[in-house]
């Protein structure tokens, strides 16, 4: 047998696909897919699962999550809810127990948490003076409710949770790629769904005070904040308020709503 | 947000650096090879008359490659949907052909390397937690020296 020395010239056992064309390909087709999975998943939370959820279930769930906000029956509190109750009375579709809670922190923020309940945070209190501009941002969160959105955000945080962590496993930076990737698609819904509940809560002043003064107030004053300080996540989830005063202005008028005399908030110590 | 950029960051030090490194040990292996040309190698069984060995002796060569962090990423991407996992293919590819240069090389002054074996594992602590990944391969054969050239 004759020995003939080769020099390894191609190399067949090596792809020749550039690695970033590969990487390009596999993360635009995985991203894609699994953004893709997302929003259908949602849509089918939204129209078929969620309006399924019976109030009993929602009761419960909403339990879970009331551990963090212990109810101290203030004179504060009641006052409160007595603005609540009285729009609740104007709500077409009520049929949750709402309660409200307020919750000790300098955040600008209000909630609305499974089970019916409402969340105002002590920042956003301290910048509110009138009892319409407080009653327009319950309003707001009567919208969530309405529409069940505290349910389809529930759902879809579970729907990505469970993607991500199946298919990626513990690799943190895919998972926090993929997580900050699908958040984008979800401010697109969440934008939609402010204004979708802003209406509502527009609509819902206009019944119960018979005017719709003050609708617009809140947002003025806080645009004019920093928006990186305790309004920082409040700016990071909703439609920023220069556009929402806006989109209530251009509803105002086209409904013609009449402005009335504010109420002004008198909070018990 | 922390946590993502620490991502790109080692994903771009692992691309680059990857292929600086692929680069440099491709070419070097591609100069020792033509240079250990004249050392045949071969996986036959088959020895010379055994009155002609002067000597014989075991030669082996090892190599271990570990993978860069853009490897690995492409690699977890490749998994879920299958298919060629290229980007090991050169991992490999450049692991064997180290260990047979090594291999050679420990057999210098030998007239033929007969029953090259080649073998291989992977040596990884749970590669998922981001701990090491790397392949070993090992190459072991005979290498003979005769009384006279063949
Ligand atoms: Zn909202």
């Amino acid at each position: 047998m004759k020995y003939t020395p080769k020099l390894l010239t191609k190399n067949v056992n090596t792809s020749t696909t550039h690695p970033l064309k590969e990487f390009a390909i596999l993360t635009g087709g995985i991203l894609g897919a699994l953004i893709l999975v997302y929003v259908l998943l949602g849509f089918v939370l939204e129209w078929v699962v969620v309006p399924h959820i019976p109030q009993s279930v929602e009761r419960s769930l909403g339990e879970l999550f009331l551990g963090n906000y212990a109810v101290e029956d203030s004179p504060e509190r009641q006052y409160l809810q007595g603005i609540l109750d009285r729009l609740v009375e104007h709500e077409p579709s009520q049929t949750l127990d709402y309660q409200l809670h307020v919750e000790e922190s300098p955040m600008v923020n209000a909630m609305a948490l499974p089970g019916g309940h409402i969340v105002l945070y002590r920042g956003l209190l301290d910048r509110v003076e009138s009892e319409n501009e407080l009653a327009m941002i319950l309003g707001h969160e009567l919208g969530h409710f309405a529409e069940r959105h505290h349910l389809i955000g529930l759902g879809r945080g579970l729907v990505l949770l469970v993607l991500s962590a199946t298919l990626l496993g513990d690799q943190s930076g895919i998972t926090q790629f993929l997580q900050d990737s699908l958040a984008t698609v979800e401010s697109r819904f969440s934008q939609r769904q402010e204004q979708q509940v802003d209406e509502f809560g527009l609509h819902l002043l206009q019944k119960t005070y018979q005017h719709v003064a003050g609708a617009t107030d809140f947002f003025e004053r806080i645009q004019k904040e920093d928006p990186e300080g305790p309004l920082a996540y409040f700016f990071a989830s909703h439609p920023s308020p220069a556009n929402r005063v806006d989109f209530l202005n251009e509803l105002i008028s086209s409904a013609h709503y009449p402005m009335g005399e504010k109420t002004s908030l008198d909070l018990p110590e | 947000m922390l946590d993502l950029a620490l991502f790109l960051i080692l994903l771009t030090i692992g691309y680059f650096a990857g292929r600086a490194t692929e680069h440099r040990h491709y070419k070097s292996i591609l100069l020792r090879e033509k240079a250990s040309l004249h050392l045949p190698t071969v996986t036959s069984k088959m020895l010379p008359e055994v009155d002609q060995i002067a000597k014989s002796f075991l030669v082996t060569g090892s190599c271990v490659i570990s993978i860069d962090y853009f490897k690995r990423i492409l690699a977890v991407l490749r998994n879920i949907i299958g298919g060629r996992m290229t980007a090991y293919e050169t991992l490999i590819d450049r692991a064997r052909r180290e260990a047979i240069l090594r291999m050679k090389y420990e057999a210098l002054g030998s007239h033929i390397i007969v029953n090259t074996r080649v073998e291989t594992a992977s040596i990884f602590s749970s590669a998922s937690q981001n701990g090491i990944g790397s392949v070993e391969v090992f190459a072991y054969g005979t290498a003979i020296k005769l009384k006279k050239k063949l």
